[in-house]
């Protein structure tokens, strides 16, 4: 029995008279690739929001290995173990690449700004390393020839794998990927399912993702949990979710599910 | 070939008409003084000798011809020159018919000054060569054609091939002779290449205020302070992003601490230089702390407008009634005594030139170490989107506070210093006006940069000294100037980059790995 890494137990978001997020549980185990779909406004990304710190929930629990994180920082979630990419890419666009991974490992460094003027032995060293570090996180996702390239000049896809390398660096126990495929043609997708694998295989990194291309979801995710108006409606393996209908029905609308049976039998007799 | 003619005439017209716009402010002769003196040559009475103004027009003339072949390609010799003669002669007909104009007012004996204070007929007469009006607007026609082809026919040729070519290479000997330079400053006997440029350095920074007298060290010094206070106020604006407006309060709290410990009236304290310089640091920082502490939740253009807030309130506090006992009131605080260094007195304003050049050496050595630092990368993190650097890990609220407190003690630094050299600090020495300048310096110079912030210091305080005679523009000369570079160098005199870091071993030693988990 894998333990329980994130906890999110009967999370609300309300936006004004909107809840975004409505009672919503869910519970990832460590190691595993954890997909969260539905339809546009169903409120994953407030329930990453609520869970990456970014919003406060107004009721319910975040739990990170049986510890509770409601309330805190995003620095202090980030420090503890729980990085984030974004839907719409949030990367430091006048910094080159290497410095983009470089904060990542903020955290990582003792180094104060006193070192810094002092230029202290202690400065030196950490100074190499962050550099090491930072080009090793580079090559793992094939940027190392990027690396003084501003990062808002990189191309789209290696945007987002700049966002993925920057987030790695601080040594997450849990990755929280916003659409890490959106907007990718099929062959970066496919680049991009790699990447998710052997980040989990090298660095046994707990993935939670969420996804709109249903070949990623279905590809990589041990398990799926589907929101629709704030409300997880399914939880399961991929084949379960598949052949839910309330899961068909809230893609494709009431009577979707006879519509969606009806199809397959057409297609595949 | 329609729309070439049209370029040309309306290069033409516009070239025109800033040339009517300049003499109507006496812009004309003003530069004409300038030229005089630079060459050598006696200005007897109030206007400049003949020539000098030839000399201007020209220059306008050749500027316009420039232009009008600026942005073209394939054309022939012939075809600059016809443009820019063409562009010449739109605006020197301009110029005639203007001509003419003033020559009509001083045969007639108009006086105008009423409204242009600049049109006196001895101007008038300056501004026709010294000929009949006729003649002088014919000779104003004539330079501008003939500089508008000259102007063309400079483009003309740098655009023939063999010409072009010619560039190139020398550029390219340029760029290998710069690119060998900086590697003699990065290569094997690179201590010995960089301690010879800063003895260099240190011997020209020496020497320098030597030849220099009284007021050029003055002017010298003040440029170097508002390198200090651009620094300064780089960690804030440039580096972590925080828009702070009233700047200059941390600045007066350095002059004022200056200033009640070392002045016979209010409080007659003599405390000395160096204490009074060491606690004017201690409080400006204090003082930035405290400033952060309510705006960490503000942004932007709140930020801005509390931060200007601020800086009015010090300023009104440092002159109210109330407090008049204490801080001197409006007349502010004379007397000041200067530093004292072994057993030796401040007295001259070259010694004053050396302390500020030592504060700015030392103001920069904290600035571009910090710059390229985890304190820096978590600065430029915030500056670029606040949010995210949170979201990376990065304690935003105590570096933003760091960025204030490490500014505002280059401000205090600066302060102090200033009163101590000026032996006078007043309320009216800190106001908005001077928190402006510094903004304005490091964006003209370049935000987030050394070599931008002295640059910009220099345009901003050196240059209208430098240019005495244009004393009376200055403001005019600032604006154009701010409005032109904001067009053309969005970024700055000398824009920022980003280090680049020497990776290729990195690379080498491992092809493609992330073991970073396994390697500590």
């Amino acid at each position: 029995m894998t333990s329980e890494i994130i906890a999110a137990q009967e999370v609300t978001k309300i936006f004004g008279g909107l809840t975004a997020v409505n009672h919503v549980s869910l519970a990832v185990r460590e190691g595993e690739i954890f997909s969260i779909i539905g339809p546009n406004g169903a409120g994953k990304t407030t329930l990453f929001n609520c869970i990456s710190g970014f919003y406060t929930p107004e009721s319910g629990e975040v739990l990170f290995r049986g510890v509770s994180i409601r309330g805190k920082g995003t620095d202090t979630i980030a420090t503890i173990g729980i990085s984030r990419t974004y839907q719409n890419i949030r990367l430091f666009a006048n910094l080159t690449a290497l410095e983009n991974v470089m904060v990542g490992m903020h955290h990582q460094s003792r180094e104060t700004w006193g070192d810094a003027v002092l230029r202290t032995p202690r400065f030196r060293r950490e100074e190499r390393d962050a550099i090491r570090e930072g080009m090793k996180w580079l090559a793992f996702v094939g940027l190392q020839n990027f690396a003084n390239n501003a990062a808002g000049s990189l191309p789209y896809g290696e945007q987002r794998k700049l966002e993925i390398a920057r987030a790695l660096a601080s040594k997450p126990a849990v990755l929280l990927l916003d659409e890490p495929t959106a907007g990718m043609n099929p062959h970066e997708t496919l680049d991009m399912i790699a990447l998710i694998q052997r980040m989990r295989a090298e660095f046994n990194v707990t993935i939670i993702l969420i996804e709109h291309d249903m070949h990623v979801v279905m590809g990589i995710s041990d398990r799926v949990a589907v929101l629709d108006f704030g409300e997880k409606i399914a939880e399961g393996m991929p084949a379960e979710i598949q052949a839910n209908e309330r899961v068909i029905e809230a893609y494709l609308g009431r009577g979707g599910a006879a519509l969606a049976q009806k199809y397959r039998e057409a297609k595949c007799p | 070939m329609k729309q070439n003619l049209r370029q040309s005439l309306n290069t033409g017209i516009t070239f025109g008409l800033v040339h009517v716009f300049l003499v109507l402010i006496g812009f004309n002769t003003l530069i004409g003084t300038l030229f005089a003196k630079l060459f050598g040559t006696p200005v007897s009475g109030s206007q400049p000798p003949a020539f000098t103004l030839i000399i201007y027009t020209a220059i306008l003339g050749i500027w316009a011809g420039l232009a009008a072949t600026k942005k073209a390609q394939n054309r022939t010799l012939p075809g600059f020159l016809a443009a820019g003669t063409l562009s010449g002669l739109t605006a020197g007909v301009i110029g005639f018919l203007f001509s003419l104009g003033l020559g009509w007012f001083l045969v007639n004996r108009v006086d105008f000054r009423q409204y242009l204070a600049f049109l006196s007929f001895d101007f008038i007469k300056a501004t026709l060569f010294n000929l009949t009006p006729l003649l002088g607007a014919l000779l104003t026609a004539g330079i501008f054609t003939a500089a508008g082809a000259v102007g063309g026919l400079v483009n003309g040729v740098r655009n023939i091939r063999r010409v072009k070519e010619g560039f190139n290479t020398i550029r390219l000997a340029g760029g290998r002779v710069v690119y060998n330079a900086s590697a003699l400053l990065h290569g094997r006997h690179r201590l010995f290449v960089r301690i010879g440029l800063l003895t260099a350095l240190a011997a020209l920074i020496i020497l320098l205020p030597l030849k220099w007298g009284s007021y050029w060290n003055y002017v010298a010094g003040t440029v170097g302070l508002y390198v200090i206070l651009g620094l300064g106020l780089n960690i804030i604006v440039g580096l972590s992003g925080q828009l702070v407006l009233g700047y200059i309060a941390f600045f007066a709290i350095g002059a004022y601490t200056m200033a009640l410990l070392n002045s016979p009236i209010p409080h007659n304290l003599m405390w000395g230089f160096w204490p009074a310089v060491v606690l004017g640091v201690v409080l400006a920082a204090l003082a930035g702390l405290l400033l952060g502490l309510p705006l960490m939740r503000l942004r932007g253009d709140y930020l801005a407008i509390v931060t200007l807030g601020f800086g009015e309130i010090i300023r009104i506090l440092l002159k109210s009634d109330v407090l008049t006992d204490f801080t001197g009131g409006p007349r502010g605080i004379q007397n000041i005594n200067g530093p004292v260094l072994f057993g030796k007195a401040f007295n001259s304003d070259i010694h004053f030139t050396y302390l500020i050049f030592a504060a700015v050496v030392l103001a920069a050595f904290v600035y571009s170490h910090l710059e390229n630092s985890r304190t820096g990368r978590a600065w430029l993190a915030i500056r670029e989107d606040e949010t995210v650097a949170r979201a990376t890990g990065v304690n935003t609220t105590r570096y933003k506070l760091l960025a204030l407190a490490l500014g505002a003690a280059f401000a205090g630094l600066a302060g102090a210093i200033y009163a101590s050299r000026n032996q006078f600090t007043g309320p009216e020495e800190h106001s908005l006006m001077a928190s402006i300048n510094v903004i304005s310096l490091i964006i003209v110079g370049g935000m987030g940069n050394i070599p931008g912030t002295i640059l910009g210091a220099f345009a901003l305080k050196g240059l209208p000294e430098i240019l005495r005679e244009f004393a009376n523009y200055r403001l005019l000369t600032f604006g154009a100037l701010l409005v032109v570079m904001m067009l053309s160098r969005p970024n700055g005199l000398i824009p920022s980059r980003r280090p680049r870091y020497k990776i290729k071993d990195e690379l080498e030693n491992n092809p493609g790995s992330a073991e970073g988990e396994n390697d500590q």
